[in-house]
């Protein structure tokens, strides 16, 4: 068993391999080769659940059995945790749905084999960084994920835009990778370790200026990956111009692996959670992601730029909810981070199912897909209330719990920022669903085919897990978010277990105290009664119909006959559909100045985006110099 | 030298240093890499060394030679061998020994040997083999890439 964890990581690299010698050529051995990698993948890693998430053990690995000597961490070792464990099932579970997805999606594509080569490498390393418990190695893992995510994304380079998106997180990775290396080199020459575990034990109680100018580099560094406003103007780029399966990742995995970076580094390795400054630090930033995220999506014309303006918004509810350090705000942040990879990832296979039967995913071009498309009509449906947060689709549980964490904290106003956020995701979806399911649908589509069942798999797997986890909050609750909002607080099991049991007694000189989770949720909610009241609906509204209520005996059947045809001053309806552009055209009128400026400050010029990165990491720096101590 | 005309009609003594450094960086760099385990350096310094070759090649021959010479498609694929070996004696850590990557038939020969320390020296090699793979396909790409259109 405490195999389990490298294996899974070196499946994906020798897949990946493997790929390049004997995937050149044939298509079906790439794609044998890839769907093998991924569900070995996802087998170890979901058989650790027992052990780690259920018996709350957690596995200490030291590579080539260089264990430590004279308490001293001289090698690179893997410790997975409940927190390591969390995101490791976020990643795995994404790695397989999207391999399965993009079988049939890359179809049209040439030289998929560099495609499979690049996922898996991308994928081994997202599961690498999550259980790694060496401070460089994470860095190595990050490079690797950026690299790989870059050429991913220039994929479909015959795209319009994608070299240049490409050439954008490039230059954007490499900044917060330079942040991160820059941050480790600093914690090394304070504390000569790179063990995660040894340097949270030695830098407790000990936030030297050097140590602190650390945290700073490396809380930008992780922030950039994890697409933090104002570090995000890569992403919505990249998320647009990658194949759909790949935006899938992206949000789903590589996203989650700087979220995962950014908890990592403020709760275990820097304890920075007691400081008031940090938590309100985090949550500023938090805030002002998800509202920029979402008021940039309201503006967009694109399904796929608008779903990466959510995904950036989505992550700032996550962001935020770390950053109440409480234990129901970990929680809700947790439970919103696995919610957001199903729902977003559900919404970005969408997005590649429109493209793969359409070719576009513009907005103002698409309408009346609901017809031809019905299944893929229903998932997005499920995708869409999950993301705005109805009920029961898991969005509700884990806002709520936002809501509820916030609000626990005496942070009312940004309580009302996340409703109103909330609020915005809805009416931008109804934009969408409009614009690409119902209204009119345009001539050129009347021959779109429903995409092969192969697709449609993944699609129906994650709805369901959308379905399950918002009816099922307790189960997943126990089982998976709170012990890994437990290991993310007992920080000196963490140590001990890497470092030798009662070395982080002897270093920290008291046992630290695990903080109890223990919470109720506010509010009479019930999922499943809520579930039933939409069955009982449906059933209502069937019978109905079935019992012609409705009285479709009145409205015309033959639909030739112009005079029953809706008036639209003149023009023939096919050209009056409403576009997606137009809808909210009032709000974006008032809020004019605002969308102008946001507009403005989106300049698509690189050396701008590149400024506010160095200028934010100023600010931290400055920031956590200032009011840290 | 004249400007894309006669491109593989090179310098006498240009041709004549590659010829003669050709064989010593071969020789260097594959001397590195197998004494990885005993001597400084090791796979990576070795592999780089080996794929300065092309370059030497490329100065002293032109495009046209160094692209008859080569094949980018398996030099591809044996990078990947490469990475593939490294694996599999890092895996061999675990099948013969406790964990993944432990060091394990290291008590054949005596110490100093070239055979001695058991598989990390393996592990060496196929970093040397991935890396003077790698860089020198990485090579043959940006001089494809400074080539000519007609020499294509």
């Amino acid at each position: 068993m405490q195999h389990f964890p490298i294996l899974s990581i070196v499946t994906l690299f020798l897949g990946a391999f493997l790929t390049v010698i004997f995937g050149s050529k044939n298509e079906t051995v790439r794609k044998f080769i890839a769907l093998i990698a991924s569900s070995i993948s996802l087998i170890l890693v979901l058989m650790l659940i027992k052990p780690i998430m259920i018996e709350g053990n957690i596995i200490q690995y030291w590579l080539g059995n260089w264990r430590p000597i004279h308490d001293w961490a001289i090698g690179i070792g893997l410790e997975v945790d409940a927190l390591g464990l969390f995101f490791g099932i976020i990643a795995v579970l994404t790695i397989f749905l999207s391999v399965v997805f993009s079988f049939k999606y890359t179809k049209k594509d040439s030289e998929t084999d560099k495609y499979y080569v690049l996922f898996l490498m991308l994928s081994g390393a997202v599961l690498g960084l999550v259980f790694t418990g060496d401070l460089f190695n994470m860095f190595v893992m990050i490079e690797i994920m950026t690299f790989a995510a870059v050429g991913l994304t220039a994929f479909r380079n015959y795209q319009e835009g994608a070299l240049e998106a490409a050439f954008k997180y490039l230059v954007l990775g490499s900044i917060g990778s330079s942040m991160v290396l820059a941050g480790t080199i600093t914690i090394y020459s304070q504390v000569h370790t790179l063990n995660m575990a040894q340097i949270s034990a030695l830098l407790f109680n000990n936030l030297t200026p050097a140590a602190l100018f650390a945290f700073a580099l490396l809380l930008a560094g992780f922030s950039l990956k994890a697409f933090v406003v104002p570090f995000h103007p890569a992403a919505p780029d990249a998320y647009m111009s990658a194949p759909s399966s790949v935006s899938m990742a992206f949000s789903g995995m590589v996203n989650k692996a700087g979220v995962y970076a950014i908890i990592r580094l403020v709760y275990v390795l820097f304890h920075a959670m007691d400081f008031k400054s940090i938590q309100i630090l985090l949550i500023i930033i938090g805030t002002i992601t998800m509202f920029i995220g979402v008021t940039m999506a309201l503006a967009q014309n694109d399904f796929k730029r608008l779903l990466a303006f959510h995904s950036i918004s989505q992550i700032g509810y996550v962001i935020t909810a770390v950053g109440v350090s409480t234990a129901l705000g970990l929680t809700a942040g947790l439970y919103h981070a696995l919610n957001h990879t199903l729902f977003k990832g559900l919404l970005f296979l969408t997005a590649g199912a429109i493209f793969y039967a359409t070719g576009t995913t513009d907005l103002n071009k698409l309408g009346g897909l609901a017809k031809k498309m019905p299944q893929t009509a229903a998932i997005f449906l499920i995708g869409a209330f999950s993301i705005s947060g109805l009920p029961p689709f898991n969005g509700f549980v884990s806002k709520w719990l936002v809501y509820q964490a916030t609000f626990e904290a005496n942070m009312a106003p940004v309580t009302i920022v996340a409703l109103l956020v909330s609020v915005m995701t809805l009416a931008s979806f109804i934009k969408v669903a409009q614009s690409i399911f119902f209204g009119q649908m345009p001539k050129e589509f009347e021959n779109v085919k429903e995409v092969p069942l192969s697709m449609r798999i993944p699609m129906w797997i994650m709805a369901i897990l959308c379905v399950i986890t918002g009816i099922l909050p307790n189960v997943v609750t126990k089982y998976l978010v709170s012990p890994a909002v437990s290991a993310a607080l007992n920080m000196g099991k963490y140590i001990d277990l890497m470092m030798g049991s009662g070395y982080a007694e002897k270093i920290l000189g008291k046992p630290i105290e695990i903080p109890n989770i223990d919470f109720t949720l506010a509010g009479y909610w019930n999922p499943v009664a809520w579930l039933v009241l939409f069955g009982l609906l449906l059933i209502a509204i069937t019978l109905v119909a079935v019992a012609g209520g409705f009285n479709t005996v009145s409205l015309p059947t033959e639909v030739d006959d112009p005079k029953y045809d809706v008036f639209f001053s003149g023009e023939a309806s096919e050209h009056s559909h409403v576009k997606g552009n137009d809808l909210f055209w009032g709000l974006k009128h008032d809020l004019r100045h605002y969308f102008g400026f946001m507009h403005d400050a989106h300049s698509g010029i690189i050396n701008d985006y590149a400024l506010w990165a160095i200028f934010t990491t100023t600010i931290f720096i400055v920031y956590i110099f200032l009011l840290v101590p | 030298m004249m400007k894309g005309k006669n491109r593989q009609v090179k310098d006498v003594i240009v041709k004549t240093a590659a010829d003669f450094f050709t064989p010593i960086a071969l020789v260097l760099g594959f001397y590195i890499i197998l004494h990885g385990h005993l001597s400084p350096g090791g796979g990576f310094q070795g592999g780089v060394l080996v794929a300065s070759a092309v370059v030497l090649i490329y100065l002293g021959y032109g495009y046209n030679e160094v692209s008859k010479k080569f094949n980018m498609e398996i030099i591809k694929k044996n990078e990947a061998l490469g990475a593939i070996l490294f694996t599999v004696f890092g895996l061999a850590g675990i099948i013969y020994g406790s964990v993944f990557f432990t060091n394990v038939f290291a008590n054949i020969g005596n110490v100093g040997d070239l055979i001695s320390s058991g598989t990390i020296m393996f592990m060496n090699n196929s970093v040397g083999y991935k890396v003077l793979t790698g860089v020198g396909f990485l090579i043959l790409l940006m001089i494809g890439l400074l080539a000519p259109d007609n020499e294509k």
